[in-house]
Order: structure tokens, then C-alpha cells, then sequence
């Protein structure tokens, strides 16, 4: 269906999106890399158990660990191999993980669940849970249990947003993979039993805006360039006009979010039968010499990564994991990509901020635009005086997304969601 | 492997996000700064050196104060002095402006027969004791410029209001009332002994003839620094504005108690006095300001309401004591205006209970 154009946000930032550096790049096949880490935590709830002994051989795709509760997900070799350890590291968020070492053999052998053709929507639910699908956009809820939402709802809402500058890799997936994501939207829609599926890309990905025009099916939603276009409540409001309640879920309002890689993955897993344990990630950076998107097992350690993508240009400033304005700073090379790995970056001198904090202005800069109409100066505020009480009803930030707006936007450098994130603990400790 | 070793100590790691906008503390006020300058360029035009001599008087003053204080306050005197390069090196990195902006505003909103010494003791004021005790730059209670001006004030009677007349000083017994210029807004003003009379061209430009502080005759000046302001997106646009045309609005409804309403009194209302150089570059002031859009918009209101009654029943110059009173309500209006979240929506509880 033609684009109609989406809803502006009420507040929101334009950083650099820098984008150009990998968008251009098709996606590769990374080579198998000899050994993989593979956590045991990939989605939010408790890790999961493992399921194969230490010296198991096992297939490429062969569950290697299985859900722990409702929230959990299953966990798979990405590698044929042996499995060689398990063991307890620091993972990238800084706390302990258990971790399955599993070293490559020649075998190559692959694990496949059988394909489903015509399926009936628990068959979908069903596979969705065995595959360990989790939502690829980053949070990591399984995406099963989306699939059972509380309420009715009547919209699929497909996130082609991207709005994290740098990452490119639903970009790439958008554009090389569009049948695919189509199909696995419609199995989506058809497990949730709803009525429309709405695509929303940002006004930055003309191509793929056009290239979801084609299915008569599919609302295409052109979102403004503006940060944090992709949160799931920001795209909610701007692609339907529908505003959901704070602490609520989309469901509240009817709709179901869904990343597009998500939607790839359960085409995949329909109609291949194929266990998520490889995805795109976007390599780049202004430290790396050749920005590419790469198909990666889950598990890569991220050294693989940058040297397939020409080594270091330059000695970075920052490796994040993730996007610039939600990921995760890495100390070193030494970790491991997860399923909701969606970038790896080498920030250099200039586009890392190394700057010090310097006393609030009371600018009201980052009220202004916080797209969840917070205060974080009254948070930062109060935290800092250790009044987490006040951070929490002052600032509203138990209402924060995390986005980075106001962090981004800060003069004098205040460490805001740190602030935030502080008041957040203290508070759940209550 | 050393050689990685190496590498990683370099990187850093810290909270999200790992990019960040360009907009400095230091930026801003260099902003400020840069608004202020077509008022203090106008101000040297009409009151030639002697403007200049305050306006380098009181910067200088308030950034040596700010240099001063850093050096002595903290940490033991002796050991800094032994080691006065690396503070000197420390404080300039740490510089942020904030003083020279402050400088800036104290000598624009001081009357031109304003004596050397007086304008140094009162940006040395605003500096020490209005801004670095209660913390430096960021935890200032009220606008240190303000509250110079008004220590001035009370300290040695310096009423802006002197008598000027193509710069020669007629400073005397004669103190008008800056805030009441033109002809037609002297409503009960027959009790001062002597007015001039000034079209509203020459009340917008200045010409020469001013009866206000040397940074606030000319509005044309002040209003081209409104729009830089406005441009660089420091000020929201509205602010000054409704601030401005409430207060002479409001100045008008009150001189009519006194005899008949006249709108057309409405710009000299706006253009005379400090208002207009207050509403701009005083109120807007973030420190002492609210932070959010509601309790911004209480507190011009008030403002403007505050400036257009006081005017009318004390005839001196009055926005300084009116923003100092403002900037002291403004943590109460933080307080209790706060935020709703992204999609609130008021509870129908009352409601259902009524049903």
C-alpha cells in the first residue's frame, strides 16, 4: 500500500546518523569462527539450563539449553563442534554468565526442525517458542510470549524504524530479505489472530519504504527522521496515534510490536524450521576500516567480528555493542555477540564523548527532549543527593525508556541516565 | 598480545550515550554573550567611555572574583599557591563563561553616572556571594546580575533614572523614574519634578536620551539580541514576549483606575524601563528559572504581573526586585508542577465514585 506519512513525535532529537558508512554494504556471511562463547542469558528472565554435557558433540541448530520459565528462552549451537567448557565469565552488561564454549569441527552437520507448510496458529506459537525466538530490536522478550498478549488486539505494528545512528543491519535486511519479512509478518498476524499489519520505516530508508509499498496488505507507515523514532511507545503513537498508558503494555492499546528482524526470523522458522542462532549485526564505526553487516552466529567473539571487517583503522575510543545511544561500552574485545546483538562499533576520538561532567544549568534542554515528557534534571538532581524517592516522583523516571535523549542533548554532560538507572534499583529494592 | 594489551586500556567505558550533541555549557553563554553585545556596542555609541570603562570594569571584576575564589576556596592555599600553574591550567579548562555573561548584564543594567568603584563592588558581589557560595554556576538561588544591581541599589541609592542629554551627565537631585518615560504614562506622575517627553522611535532606538541604564535605552539592540537568542535556540520565543506585553498590558489596565483606558499607551508601557532588557536576558536566566514548560509559563506570568503592579505603585526602577522575587519562588514552582509521563491520563476514579 502507498506510505502514508507518520506522526511526529512530541519531543526527540536529529543526531548524526551516520548511517552512509554501512548502508551501502550488503550483507556477508562471516566465516565459521573456530570457537563460540554462547551466554545462557539471551533474553530477559532467567537464564537457561544447559542440556548437552561438556565434551557433547553437537549439531549446528541442536538446542544446547533450555528455557527456564515463562520469560526465558531457548539456546542453540550456532557452530557444529564439541562442546568444550562451561563456565562463569563477566558478560558486556558487567555481571557473571554462565557461558557454553563450543570449538568448530569439519563436520558441518546442521540441526533443522521440520517445516511447517499451511500452519495453524498455535503450529506458529508452538515453533515461534522452540526456535527461541526473542525480539531482535534489543530488549530480548521472547517473542512467544508476545504472541499471547493479555488483550485483544487488532495491530501488527512491524518496526523498520531503525532509528539508532550507525546500525544499518535492518536496513540491509529490509531491503535484500522483503518477501521474507512479509511472509513471516503475516504468520505473526495470523498467530495473533489481528486485522492490519503496519510497517513504520524512517523517511532515511526511501528504498525500503518503496519496496514494502508493493504487498497490498501491508500499511506503510514513513516515519520522520527523529530520535527515538523506534521506541516501542514512540512508534506506536506516531504510526496509529494511539498513546499507551505509562506501565502499560502495547496490547493496552490494541497493537503488537514486532522488530523486523523478529518477523524474519519466524519466516525462517515456519518454513525452514530454522533455530535462531545467527543474525545480522552492523560493523562499524569510525575506527573500523571496512563498516560491513554481517550474518553472525550467535556467540561470535567480537575480535572475529572486527577483523573480518579490515581490523581497526584507527585505536577506538569506545567499543559499543549495540547502538551509540543504548549500548554497551566494552572494556576490550574479549566478549561475545548475543541474539540481540545488533551492532558492534568502533567509535573514534571524534565521535566518542570523552567530555567530564560539569554542574546542572537547569536549562530544562533535556526536558525538553525527552520524548516520555520526563524531567531527568529533577532526577539527577535527587539521585545525586541520594533522595531516590524524589528522583522517582520529581523526575518520572520509573517511566524512562532509556533512550539517551537527554543525556545526548545535556550541556554540561551530566551522566543522566546513570541517574536514572540508580533511582530505577533503588527504587525496585522497595 | 602486550600490544592489545595496551590498546584496551585506552578505551573507555561509561553509561550510554556514547554519542553526544554539541551544545556545551560554555557554548551557551558564549551565546549570551554574543546576544548581549549589539546592547553594549549601543551603549558605548551613547554614552561613549564611560560605558566602556563600566562594562570592562564589572567583566573584569566578575571573572577575576570567580579566578579568586576558585584559587582560595578550595583545597589548602598554600599547596595551590605552589602549584599555580596546574590551578590557573584547571580553572581555565573548567571555565565556563557564566561570569563574563554575568559582568556583561551588571554593567548594561547599571545607570551611566555610576562610579568606577561601585560597579566593581557590585559585580564582585554578584560573583562571591550571590553565585560561588551557594556553589558556582548551576546552584545560585537568584541571578547574580540582578541581585548586584539591587545590592547597588540599596547600597548607594543607585536609582537608574539619572537625567542624560547627549551623554553630558546631569546626574543630581532629579531621579526619574525609568520606568515612566513617555508623555502619556505619567498617569499621577505630575509629582515628579521634571519628565522628557520621547517619541516612540526614539524610545525604541534610544537617541541618546536616556533616563534607564546604558544597556537598556535601546530596544532595537536588545530585540537583535533577542533574535540571536531565539535562532540558536537558547530562549524559547515566547518567553520574553509574553512577559513584555502582559506586564504592558497590564500596566495599561491599572493606569486606567486612574482615568481613562488607553491602549495606544500599550508600547510605551512595553518599550520604557528595564522590562524589556529583564524580560530577555535577566528572566530567561536558566539557573533561576523553572525547568519545564508549565512552571516557565507561571513563572513569566507572574512575572509580567508582578513588574506591571509594583511599576505602577512604587515609580522606581523595579524589574531587578521583581526577577530576584521570582528566582526565589522559582524552586516552589518546580516543586509542585510537575510532569505528566507520555500517555497519563487522569484517573476517572472520582467520577465513577459520583456515578
Amino acid at each position: 500500500m502507498k506510505a502514508i506519512q507518520g506522526k511526529r513525535l512530541f519531543a526527540g532529537i536529529h543526531p548524526h546518523g551516520r548511517k552512509q558508512l554501512s548502508s551501502g554494504r550488503a550483507l556477508e556471511q562471516l566465516p565459521p569462527p573456530e570457537e563460540v562463547c554462547i551466554s545462557l542469558s539471551q533474553s530477559l528472565g532467567r537464564p537457561a539450563l544447559p542440556c548437552v554435557e561438556k565434551g557433547a558433540k553437537v549439531k549446528r541448530g541442536e538446542c544446547i539449553a533450555k528455557a527456564d520459565g515463562a520469560i526465558s528462552s531457548d539456546v542453540f549451537a550456532s557452530i557444529a563442534g564439541e562442546v568444550i567448557d562451561i563456565r562463569t565469565m563477566t558478560a558486556q552488561g558487567g555481571g557473571e554468565e554462565t557461558f557454553l564454549v563450543i570449538k568448530a569441527d569439519q563436520s558441518g552437520e546442521e540441526f533443522r526442525f521440520p517445516a511447517l507448510s499451511d500452519p495453524t496458529p498455535e503450529e506458529i506459537r508452538a515453533r515461534v517458542k522452540e526456535c527461541g525466538i526473542v525480539g531482535l530490536g534489543g530488549a530480548g522478550f521472547p517473542t512467544a510470549v508476545k504472541l499471547s498478549p493479555p488483550c485483544p488486539v487488532d495491530t501488527l505494528i512491524l518496526n523498520g524504524a531503525e532509528c539508532e545512528p550507525y546500525l544499518t543491519c535492518d536496513h540491509r535486511l529490509m531491503l535484500e530479505f522483503t518477501d521474507e519479512i512479509v511472509r513471516g509478518a503475516r504468520y505473526l498476524k495470523q498467530a495473533l489472530d489481528c486485522k492490519r499489519i503496519i510497517i513504520g520505516i524512517e523517511d532515511n530508508k526511501p528504498d525500503c519504504i518503496s519496496a514494502f509499498e508493493r504487498y497490498p496488505d501491508i500499511a506503510v507507515v514513513r516515519l520522520r527522521k527523529q530520535y527515538p523514532m523506534g521506541g516501542e511507545k514512540q512508534l506506536v503513537y506516531s504510526a496509529t496515534g494511539r498513546k499507551i498508558r505509562p506501565g502499560k503494555l502495547p496490547a493496552d492499546a490494541g497493537v503488537v510490536v514486532q522488530n523486523v528482524a523478529t518477523a524474519f526470523a519466524v519466516c525462517e522458522a515456519v518454513e525452514q524450521g530454522k533455530p535462531l542462532y545467527e543474525r545480522a549485526v552492523t560493523v562499524s564505526g569510525g575506527a573500523v576500516n571496512e563498516p560491513k553487516n554481517v550474518w553472525t552466529p550467535v556467540g561470535t567473539p567480537l575480535s572475529a567480528l572486527v577483523s573480518f571487517a579490515g581490523g581497526e583503522k584507527t585505536s577506538p575510543s569506545k567499543i559499543v555493542q549495540g547502538g551509540p545511544m543504548t549500548g554497551i561500552a566494552l572494556p576490550s574485545y574479549d566478549f561475545y555477540t548475543h541474539k540481540t546483538t545488533s551492532g558492534v562499533l568502533l567509535l573514534d576520538e571524534k565521535e566518542a564523548s570523552l567530555s567530564e561532567p560539569s554542574p546542572c544549568l537547569s536549562c530544562g534542554k533535556c526536558a525538553d527532549a525527552c520524548p516520555m515528557l520526563l524531567m531527568p534534571m529533577q532526577t539527577d538532581f535527587y539521585a545525586e543527593a541520594g533522595d531516590y524517592e524524589a528522583a522517582a516522583k520529581q523526575g518520572g523516571a520509573l517511566h524512562c525508556i532509556e533512550c539517551g535523549v537527554c543525556a545526548y542533548v545535556c550541556p554540561a554532560r551530566r551522566p543522566l541516565i546513570q541517574s536514572i538507572r540508580k533511582t530505577k534499583q533503588e527504587m525496585r529494592k522497595k | 598480545m602486550t600490544k592489545q594489551a595496551e590498546q584496551t586500556t585506552q578505551v573507555a567505558v561509561s553509561v550510554p550515550p556514547h554519542i553526544r550533541g554539541r551544545r556545551t555549557t560554555r557554548g551557551i553563554m558564549l551565546d549570551v554573550a554574543i546576544a548581549l553585545l549589539p546592547s553594549a556596542v549601543m551603549a558605548c555609541v551613547y554614552f561613549h567611555l564611560y560605558a566602556l570603562m563600566l562594562l570592562l570594569v564589572c567583566i573584569a571584576g566578575a571573572v577575576a572574583t570567580e579566578f579568586v575564589y576558585y584559587f582560595v576556596a578550595k583545597g589548602g592555599f598554600a599547596k595551590k599557591c605552589s602549584r599555580a600553574g596546574e590551578v590557573v591550567k584547571s580553572w581555565t579548562r573548567q571555565f565556563d563563561c557564566t561570569s563574563v555573561v554575568t559582568g556583561l548584564i551588571l554593567a548594561l543594567i547599571l545607570p551611566a553616572y555610576t562610579e568606577w568603584y561601585e560597579a566593581l563592588l557590585g559585580s564582585v558581589f554578584a560573583i562571591a556571594l550571590v553565585k560561588m557560595l551557594f556553589g558556582g554556576t548551576g546552584k545560585n538561588l537568584v541571578n547574580p546580575a540582578a541581585a548586584g544591581r539591587v545590592f547597588l541599589f540599596i547600597s548607594f541609592s543607585l536609582s537608574a533614572g539619572a537625567l542624560l542629554v547627549d551623554g553630558t551627565l546631569t546626574t543630581g537631585s532629579t531621579y526619574l523614574s525609568g520606568t515612566l518615560l513617555s508623555e502619556g504614562a505619567l498617569s499621577g506622575g505630575s509629582s515628579y519634578q521634571e519628565t522628557i517627553e520621547l517619541s516612540l522611535l526614539q524610545l525604541f532606538l534610544g537617541n541618546g536620551v536616556a533616563t534607564a541604564a546604558i544597556g537598556e535605552t535601546c530596544k532595537a539592540a536588545i530585540f537583535a539580541g533577542y533574535l540571536y537568542l531565539v535562532v540558536r535556540k537558547v530562549i524559547k520565543w515566547w518567553q520574553p514576549l509574553l512577559c513584555i506585553a502582559l506586564s504592558g498590558f497590564v500596566s495599561v489596565c491599572l493606569a486606567a483606575t486612574g482615568g481613562t483606558f488607553d491602549i495606544t499607551l500599550f508600547p510605551d508601557y512595553c518599550l520604557s524601563g528595564g522590562l524589556v532588557f529583564g524580560a530577555v536576558f535577566m528572566a530567561t536566566d536558566y539557573v533561576t528559572s523553572p525547568k519545564g514548560t508549565y512552571g516557565q509559563l507561571v513563572y513569566y506570568v507572574a512575572l509580567a504581573l508582578l513588574t506591571a503592579i509594583l511599576r505602577h505603585f512604587t515609580h522606581i526602577e523595579i524589574m531587578s526586585f521583581t526577577i530576584l522575587l521570582m528566582n526565589l519562588l522559582t524552586p516552589l514552582i518546580d516543586t509542585y508542577i510537575v510532569r505528566r509521563p507520555f500517555g497519563y491520563k487522569r484517573e476517572k476514579k472520582a467520577k465513577e465514585a459520583v456515578r
